[in-house]
């Protein structure tokens, strides 16, 4: 039973490796919910063993108050997995090979930055070779 | 250089505290966004337009060299992923 639970901390706590840039980035969405799958399975024996072997395993109480906060922790996990996958799809995005549509805005000083301007190397010494354009959600 | 929704002090906030040496652009109005196509309705607090997550490596004639659109928005192109698509062009 505590096993499971520890499983699914660790399930838990996976989610929040993203911020931590690793190589195995890309899979660790798919790690979480295979390791809540395993913790789900434990606990759910060790439910039945508390109830048929209240005396060994701690109790039946023990056993459900477990499952329960369990089942809440899973909850908010499953709930979190399809939140962070639920964006718009990027089909009529600029693709490869085609122009990027220019666009000035104004750079957290408040100076006007355009992406024309920036190609071409304007405002510095040498031409760059590319730009890249990283697009935020924002709202830090 | 980097575009989100955030207003210009909000951005100015985060690049002292992290340090970022590029320029964070503010697109309130999530105009760019729309021009990009990569608007997320509903996706910012109080049900505000944001955008979705993407990255373009855009070449000096303007041409796009390389894009990353993520499907899930805890993962997000890698700097070495990125360092090495801008080290293929001449």
């Amino acid at each position: 039973m505590w096993l499971g639970f520890i499983l699914l901390a660790l399930a838990m706590t996976s989610i929040y490796l993203f911020f931590v840039s690793t190589p195995l980035q890309a899979v660790l969405p798919w790690l979480s919910p295979l390791l809540a799958i395993a913790s789900l399975a434990i606990i759910l024996i060790g439910l039945r063993r508390a109830q048929t072997q209240p005396v060994t395993y701690g109790g039946k109480a023990a056993g459900w108050t477990l499952t329960v906060l369990s089942s809440l922790v899973l909850l908010f996990g499953i709930l979190f997995f399809f939140v962070s996958r639920h964006i718009p799809a990027a089909g009529s995005a600029p693709q490869v090979g085609q122009k990027a549509p220019d666009f000035t805005l104004p750079d957290s000083n408040g100076h006007s930055v355009s992406l024309a301007q920036l190609v071409s190397g304007a405002d510095q010494r040498a031409r760059p070779k590319a730009v890249l354009v990283v697009f935020y959600r924002g709202y830090w | 250089m980097a575009i989100s929704v955030d207003p210009p002090g909000v951005s100015r906030e985060l690049a002292q505290k992290v340090g970022f040496t590029f320029p964070l652009l503010c697109d309130p109005e999530a105009e760019v966004v729309h021009r990009y196509h990569l608007g997320h309705p509903g996706g910012g607090p109080e049900g505000r337009e944001i955008a979705r997550p993407a990255e373009f490596l855009i070449d000096s004639s303007g041409t796009v060299r390389w894009v990353n659109f993520t499907e899930d928005i805890r993962v997000r192109a890698r700097a070495q992923e990125m360092v090495a698509a801008a080290n293929t062009l001449k």
